[in-house]
Formats: C-alpha cells, sequence, structure tokens
C-alpha cells in the first residue's frame, strides 16, 4: 500500500462536483488541476483551479469522456492522481487502467471492483451467491431489439429499460405496453450510446410503488469497509433524482440494519475502497439491491451533514493510503439532512431546458444551510451538458424544520437568466405525501406531471412588473442609472 | 442589489435586471421574466396560432432522429422528430391532423431555440 500525500491532484470534470473537489484539494494544501473542455472556460472551478488544462471540443465525447485527452491532460500538467467526481468516466473501469498505466493513483475504487459490482449484470451475479434479494429481470448478452421485446413481454409490463453503463436516468425508459416496446428501447439505446458510448440495455420488471433508499458504504485504506448510514432519493423525475434527504424517514432500526449488512457484505465482497453506493428499492418490508454506483454521488452532502464526514477528503486520503475509519472518528447520525437539485429548466412547460447567460445569482447564506454551485453571474449554461447547476442542502435538527428551511432558502435564492425548477421544488416539498414521508419514486408521476401552473401575481406584484418593463422598452439605458439613484423619486436602495 | 418600490404606501423590495430582451424581476420570493420583445409587437396569442402549422424547437439541442418524411399525413399526437438537449431525449409531436411539406433539419444537426424544423399544412377533414 502506497503511502503518500498527493502535491496535485487532476479533476476529469466540470461543475459544481470539480468546485466541490478543489474545495477539499484546498484544504488539504493539494493543488488542483481542472481537465476542462472548450465550453467551460466561462466557470467557476475554471476560475478556482490552480492550474488549467483544455483537453478537447465542448462535445463529451471530445472531451469529458475521451480517457486519452484526460490522461495526456494529466500528465502535462504533473498530476499524480485523477478525481472523476461522478458522471463521465467516473465509472469506467478502462479508464481507471488507463490511469494506472500513465503512473497515476485514481481516486476511487480497483478497476476489478468496478467492474464487478459497478456493472449491472456482473454485480446482480455476484449478489445473486452472497444471496441478496434481487428485481427479476434480463441482463443477456444478446441484444437484438427483437429479444430485448420478447424477454419484456415475458416478465409483464411495466418494464423499465437502462443502460448497463448508465447512471443518472440517461438511458432509462418505463415500457408500459407491448405495442411502445420497440420505439422506448430504440431510444434508450440512443441515449445509452450517445450519454456513455455503449448501447447495451437491460431490462427488469418495474416495481411500481417502491422507495428509492441508498447506503454509502466506504471502504478505509485498511481495506475495512463500512457505511455511513442511508439516503432516500424517492423524489425522481423520469429516473432522475430531484430532492434526497438523510436518513429516510421510512426505515425502522432492523431494516436500516439489514439493509446496511447487505450493502457492506457486498463492498467487502470486492475489496471495495473509497466511496460507493449501494442501491435499493423497498417495497413495503421488502428491499430489493438495484445496483451499485463505483463514485462519489451527486447526493453525497446530505451523509456529510447528518454524519459529520467528508466524504471527498476521506476518498482522497483513502486513495494516498491514510485514511482509516474508527469507531471514535465515526458518529451517530445526527438531525436531519435534505438536498434539491437545481435545473435549469422551465417548470411551466413541464420541464424542457433552458440555456443562456447568468445574471445575478444570490444563494441565501445561514447556519445549516450549503450551496454548491459551478456557475456565476455572467457564465452560460450551454445545451452540451447536464442541466443541473447547483445543488441547495439544508441541515436541522429534524425532518419536518430542515423542510421548512429549505423552502425558505428556496424562496430566498435568485437566479436570473435561465430559468430554473426552483417553485416546482417548492411545490414538491410542500405537498403533503412528501411532508409525510410516505412518497414512492412514483410520488412525480402522480402528483406533478403537469406543468406547474403559471405564476400568479397579485396587484402590487403587477405594478412593478408594468412599471420596470414599460419604462425600460419605452426609454432608453439612462433609466438604470437612476433606478440605483437613491434621488429617484419612489426607487431606492436597500 | 436589492431595491425598494413604493405602492399604495406599501414597500416591496425587490431584485431587477435587464437581460438581452429579457426583463428579470425577482419579488416575494418569486422569480418572473418578461419578454420584451413580445411586448412591443404582436402579442403572443396571435403569433402562437399563426405558427401551428410551423414546428420549432422548443429548445436549443441536436436533431437525433426525424420519424416522418414529406408528404407524409400526420395524426395529433404523431411523434415527428427526436431532440437531445443536456443528454436527455425530447419527442416532438405534432399538435395537429396534417401533411408534411418540408423539413427544414437535418439528423446530427444542432439547432437553436425557436428554429423551424419541419412545416405542416393542417389537414381539413
Amino acid at each position: 500500500m502506497i503511502m503518500k500525500k498527493f502535491k496535485r491532484l487532476a479533476i476529469a470534470n466540470r461543475g459544481e462536483v470539480a468546485v466541490r473537489i478543489i474545495h477539499a484539494c484546498r484544504e488539504m494544501g493539494i493543488e488542483s488541476v481542472l481537465l476542462h473542455s472548450e465550453a467551460d472556460i466561462q466557470s467557476r472551478a475554471y476560475r478556482m483551479a490552480d492550474k488549467t488544462i483544455c483537453i478537447g471540443g465542448p462535445a463529451t465525447a471530445e472531451s469529458y469522456l475521451n480517457i486519452q485527452a484526460n490522461i495526456q491532460g494529466a500528465l502535462a500538467a504533473q498530476a499524480e492522481a485523477v478525481h472523476p467526481g461522478f458522471g463521465f468516466l467516473s465509472e469506467n473501469s478502462d479508464f481507471v487502467l488507463a490511469v494506472e498505466k500513465a503512473g497515476l493513483i485514481f481516486v476511487g475504487p480497483s478497476a476489478y471492483a468496478m467492474k464487478t459490482v459497478g456493472d449491472k449484470v456482473n454485480c446482480k451475479k455476484l449478489a445473486q451467491e452472497l444471496g441478496l434479494p434481487l428485481i427479476p429481470g434480463y441482463q443477456g448478452d444478446d441484444q437484438s431489439i427483437s429479444v430485448l421485446m420478447k424477454e419484456a413481454d415475458k416478465m409483464g409490463y411495466p418494464v423499465l429499460a437502462k443502460a448497463a453503463a448508465g447512471g443518472g436516468g440517461r438511458g432509462m425508459k418505463v415500457i408500459r405496453r407491448s405495442e411502445e416496446c420497440q420505439e422506448m428501447l430504440e431510444s434508450a439505446r440512443r441515449e445509452a450510446e450517445s450519454a456513455f458510448g455503449n448501447p447495451t440495455l437491460f431490462l427488469e420488471k418495474y416495481l411500481e410503488k417502491a422507495k428509492h433508499i441508498e447506503f454509502q458504504i466506504f471502504g478505509d485504506s485498511t481495506g475495512k469497509v463500512t457505511h455511513f448510514h442511508e439516503r432516500e432519493c424517492s423524489v425522481q423525475r423520469r429516473h432522475q433524482k430531484i430532492i434526497e434527504e438523510s436518513l429516510s424517514p421510512s426505515l425502522t432500526e432492523e431494516l436500516r440494519r439489514k439493509m446496511a449488512e447487505a450493502a457492506c457484505l457486498l463492498g467487502q465482497a470486492v475489496n471495495y475502497q473509497g466511496a460507493g453506493t449501494v442501491e435499493f428499492l423497498l417495497e413495503g418490508n421488502q428491499f430489493y439491491l438495484l445496483e451499485v454506483n463505483t463514485r462519489l454521488q451527486v447526493e453525497h452532502p446530505v451523509t456529510e451533514m447528518v454524519m459529520g464526514v467528508d466524504l471527498v477528503k476521506a476518498q482522497i486520503l483513502t486513495a494516498q493510503g491514510q485514511f482509516v475509519i474508527s469507531k471514535e472518528s465515526t458518529r451517530q447520525p445526527h438531525g436531519h439532512s435534505i438536498e434539491c437539485r437545481i435545473y435549469a429548466e422551465d417548470p411551466f412547460k413541464g420541464g424542457i431546458p433552458s440555456t443562456g447567460l447568468l445574471g445575478q445569482v444570490h444563494w441565501p447564506e445561514g447556519p445549516g444551510r450549503r450551496f454548491e454551485f459551478g456557475f456565476d453571474q455572467g457564465d452560460t449554461i450551454t445545451s452540451y451538458y447536464d442541466p443541473m447547476i447547483a445543488k441547495v442542502i439544508v441541515w436541522d435538527e429534524n425532518r419536518p424544520r430542515a423542510i421548512e428551511k429549505m423552502k425558505q432558502v428556496l424562496k430566498d435564492s435568485v437566479v436570473f437568466g435561465v430559468q430554473t425548477n426552483i417553485p416546482y421544488l417548492i411545490a414538491i416539498l410542500s405537498h403533503p405525501e412528501f411532508v409525510s414521508g410516505k412518497m414512492t419514486t412514483k410520488f412525480i408521476e402522480t402528483h406533478f406531471s403537469e406543468p406547474l401552473k403559471p405564476i400568479e401575481l397579485n396587484d402590487e406584484e403587477k405594478a412593478l412588473v408594468q412599471f420596470l418593463t414599460q419604462k425600460k422598452s419605452a426609454t432608453t439605458m439612462t433609466q438604470d442609472l437612476q433606478n440605483d439613484s437613491p434621488f429617484f423619486g419612489a426607487w431606492r436602495n436597500s | 442589489m436589492k431595491k425598494v418600490f413604493e405602492w399604495n404606501r406599501k414597500k416591496i423590495s425587490y431584485i431587477e435586471e435587464r437581460i438581452g430582451q429579457t426583463q428579470w424581476i425577482y419579488i416575494n420570493g418569486k422569480t418572473i421574466q418578461v419578454d420584451l420583445s413580445l411586448q412591443n409587437g404582436r402579442s403572443r396569442k396571435s403569433s402562437a396560432a399563426k405558427s401551428h402549422n410551423l414546428l420549432h424547437a422548443p429548445m436549443p439541442g441536436k436533431i437525433t432522429k426525424i420519424l416522418v418524411q414529406v408528404g407524409q399525413n400526420i395524426n395529433v399526437g404523431d411523434s415527428v422528430i427526436v431532440m437531445e438537449a443536456m443528454k436527455m431525449e425530447y419527442t416532438l409531436k405534432s399538435q395537429i391532423q396534417s401533411a408534411v411539406i418540408s423539413l427544414k433539419a437535418e439528423v446530427g444537426s444542432q439547432v437553436k431555440l425557436g428554429q423551424l424544423l419541419v412545416e405542416l399544412q393542417k389537414e381539413s377533414k
């Protein structure tokens, strides 16, 4: 085992997660190198990193998914290690091997662990051997559409089609009827190919009333695998998580213990190193293994808030051979944490992506609040990448208080230039089913399948809108100066 | 920066910014956007009614599949074009029963928000 502090670490990612990793590096006295595409020169991570290397064009295949470009960039910058973040190459075992072959250290599990539990087919085989509960499905080598269609018919609808290499809801489709099967499979395959460079699909029976519960596992430098409790991520739209929390409001102590044991068992079976997540579906008192994500999760902050850990630093320390989990360093979960993902999309038009130049952005700082964001005023949100532009995380002593805090924080957040799902998030957090904690993965489909109704304005708001828009369109730029002037009639700074 | 608007002896604080042709306003926890180009010209309603025969891109992105051909008759709800933006696929469907007059986009091309993709002719029945 190596034991060496890194001088310089390369980040093969972008956006808010790149910023998150840079924060950890700074605190640890490690120089950060951002490996970025041409499109991301206007981003927070680019401005914050100690060193930046452009590795290719805006299209993901040319940059963030290009293994050799990332390796060359890391070598050119004389980095010793590579952190893959999440998405992109983070779960690609060929990338791990290429990183190691280049003499660099990959911050994450071994290629073997990744191939075994990260690949959905291999993971199910291993889980079966270990006696873990699985959902019925098809993971065969014959990938012709006709065979997939036959298997779907056999399982009975609804059936879920997933990208074997995927995650984050991309390349996933729920097929409800035999007639739409072919079109849906072809669409899923195109998404899989475009997002992950791998068209392999697999099918599984779709559970209608399940909750999404996942366990954060962690393998330290001594080979010990433990867990940092669970997160619940049942609020999903098109299999993309929107709101996550820790702990889950739905687990009994007995279920929590059983699921944690199952999660650690999988990790131990492959000598898992670093941060990983074992995802389950829970229906009633029965849980099924869904998949293992062999990387940091988008929603890792909620675990950090209730467990008092820094998972990114722990990942880097593990890669340095210096992280040892002890009873003394692990605390009991405390309080409740919720994360909301801020997507650049139009909630009044069913969530179609919104792109553009960011204007003012304000995040309302305060106790128990955390903002993870990759873009500031003046940056452009493009259609090349994921629509998630920020994450808002809150902590409070219990779930009802955390919900109220989150609602207020979202109301006080301002993003100009692109539309966001903030109104949608506030509506979800106010829904009785969410408040009760009984929501399932069907929650959004059942209660929020329609676009939000347009904002209703009261008289004073209408008056302000009219005043601002008429004034501006009728006259010239000098109005802006007048607005800021304390001497300008009814207008003044506060 | 927060500003204060006084109206009927009430104080309302707000934030505002004009970006391009859009006026952004944040007030009482709500973010409002007003398209100034629509305010000066025709109303939103009339231009929407006119464009029923034209299928525009509802967002910037890439065309991944064109499911119709010139001359083909299509029904309400038929899938016409598949687009990809931000790594997700979106299927554009026809709002009207119509015939395809011309295709203005190609598979693989990047299109802008509002770009014309397909021209349709409404079928009277």
